[in-house]
């Protein structure tokens, strides 16, 4: 699903982000991406969805080379992946549900098709009773999980979560793992970029390790994350 | 396109313009200035132009006759021209009495007498088929034997003409810088938009909007206020110039604007189709410029 072969990104400032990174992520798998701040997971991620080009090497998603794509193929690949930020980035003057109804209103789908698949989006992440409550009405787990609403609504194969945890407290960033966690396998591949060890710890999942830019260690099995 | 689709697009737009408020009261106000200036020359220059024609078309050559010319001979001339179209005689007494209808005087009534005073020549009043002619044809028959002069009202239609392209001149002068005014004030109005929707934006581009959904509620913006501009401009022209053409026609004998509803009404519609296609292109280009990511 996701294949980087010797992918090496340097910035125009000159900055050095990921250095021969190959990594290969399959169909229904669930990865996370850790490592210190700085080194390059949401660099990863960015490859993925195509926000940059690499300077060096392959991104192929979805057997697509990313590098490859022109600009106007872009958002087509975009909607094969869901992407969640540590900031939510919910529209403030709309509700949950329109938050959500959005992604599909920009992706020119019908209003049958929005008033089918908003409901299931929103019963999936479990805030089906929040649909009229605005974003400033809900709690940041809550808010977190409109996100997800949001990047699950179109049925992407990929959903990629960048330090998705970042603002919540130990409880609902667990919950929010347990929920992405049970997205993927249901052919969606999860990606998530984070730094919380205790989460990565128990969770057993497979840990693709980054330092400075170097992929220092993938664990396949319920690996660990024992840097600082 | 879905149902949907177009609602949302439509939409946007208009939300976009009545969230951006005094902006877009501003951006409409300033195309409609613009346009009722550009609007106006264009009645102006277009009127001159038709007066000027209509001098030209009414215009004869009076070949004027000497004392002993062979009136004849000279009739005979002037119809060898192929340019010539009509030739007509008046003899002075003819000429005296138009002249003094001309200025209005009524004195011949009076004292027929005066009559005897009348110092003007019998001439030919030739009028050529074609008015651009009107010069050559001016010039040989002033050649034939026994014409002592021809004139014609040369200075008028060169005025008028004169005038016209002055018009047509600064037309177009202003209209350079009337219509990139307006552009500035759409693309700014539009670049407030953009920045006060960035978060959205990106949220479109992440979840795979293609580049021209983006773009078309900002479109859709920028031709609102371009409509809304042009039919505020055309409002206020074409009764103002219906109340023009009627001031003229009642106070201006001698001269006449034209008047056709019909041309009126197209007149108004393509002033509000300009400012839509201010608006569009004012917008096109703030995007251009503020929306280059994919
Ligand atoms: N747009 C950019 N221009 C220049 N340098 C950048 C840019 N984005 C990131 N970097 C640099 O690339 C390196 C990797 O950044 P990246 O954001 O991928 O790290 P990260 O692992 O996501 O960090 P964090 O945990 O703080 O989010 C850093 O040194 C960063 O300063
Ligand atoms: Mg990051």
């Amino acid at each position: 699903m996701i294949h980087l072969q010797s992918v090496s990104m340097v910035y125009p400032d000159g900055t050095q982000a990921l250095s021969g990174v190959d990594l290969h992520i399959e169909r229904g798998e669930f990865a996370f991406g850790t490592g210190h701040s700085g080194s390059g997971k949401s660099t990863l991620l960015g490859l993925i969805y195509r926000d940059i080009v690499p300077t060096a090497g392959k991104v192929i998603v979805d057997g697509q080379d990313v590098a490859k794509l022109p600009p106007q193929r872009v958002p087509y690949l975009r909607r094969k992946v869901g992407i969640v930020f540590q900031d939510f980035r919910l529209l403030p003057q709309k509700t949950v549900w329109e938050n959500v109804g959005f992604a599909l209103d920009v992706v020119g789908a019908s209003r049958r098709e929005k008033y089918r698949k908003v409901p299931i989006s929103l019963e999936l992440v479990g805030l089906a009773d929040k649909a009229e409550a605005f974003p400033h009405q809900l709690s940041a787990g809550e808010q977190q999980r409109v996100s997800i609403a949001r990047a699950l609504v179109k049925g992407p194969p990929i959903l990629l979560a960048d330090e998705p945890t970042g603002n919540l407290d130990p409880v609902a960033s667990w919950d929010i793992i347990q929920l992405l966690r049970s997205i993927c396998g249901q052919n969606t591949t999860v990606v998530v970029a984070t730094h919380d060890r205790e989460i990565v710890n128990r969770s057993k999942c497979r840990v693709i390790e980054l330092v400075q830019g170097v992929i220092v260690r993938d664990d396949k099995q319920g690996g660990r994350y024992d840097a600082p | 396109m879905r149902l949907n689709t177009i609602e949302f697009l439509l939409h946007e737009g208009w939300e976009a313009a009545v969230r951006n408020g005094l902006v877009t009261l501003a951006a409409i106000s300033n195309i409609a200035v613009a346009l009722l200036i550009l609007g106006g020359l264009v009645l102006a220059g277009v009127n001159l132009e038709h007066m000027a024609a209509l001098q030209t078309q009414k215009a004869v050559i009076i070949v004027e006759l000497a004392n002993d010319a062979d009136k004849n001979a000279v009739e005979q001339a002037l119809w060898d021209d192929p340019r010539v179209e009509d030739v007509r005689f008046v003899d002075k007494e003819q000429a005296f009495k138009q002249m003094m209808a001309k200025l209005g005087l009524d004195v011949l009534e009076k004292d027929p007498d005066l009559l005897g005073v009348n110092v003007l020549p019998d001439s030919f009043h030739v009028k050529p088929s074609d008015p651009q002619d009107i010069e050559a044809v001016a010039q040989e028959s002033e050649a034939i034997e026994g014409v002592a002069m021809a004139r014609w009202a040369k200075q008028v239609t060169d005025k008028l003409l004169t005038l016209a392209r002055g018009i047509r001149i600064s037309g177009i002068v202003m209209g350079i810088v009337l219509g990139m005014a307006m552009l500035m004030i759409v693309s700014t109005t539009i670049r407030l938009t953009i920045y006060a929707r960035r978060q959205e934006i990106r949220i479109m581009q992440l979840v795979g909007a293609t580049g021209w959904f983006i773009r078309v509620p900002f479109v859709i913006e920028g031709v609102l206020d371009g409509l809304a501009g042009g039919a505020l401009a055309a409002a206020l022209l074409l009764p103002m110039y219906s109340y023009c053409e009627q001031y003229v026609a009642q106070n201006l004998q001698f001269v006449d604007l034209i008047y056709s509803t019909q041309a009126l009404v197209l007149f108004g519609l393509a002033v509000v189709l300009c400012g839509v296609l201010f608006g569009a292109a004012g917008s096109l280009m703030s995007l251009h410029r503020y929306l280059r990511r994919a």
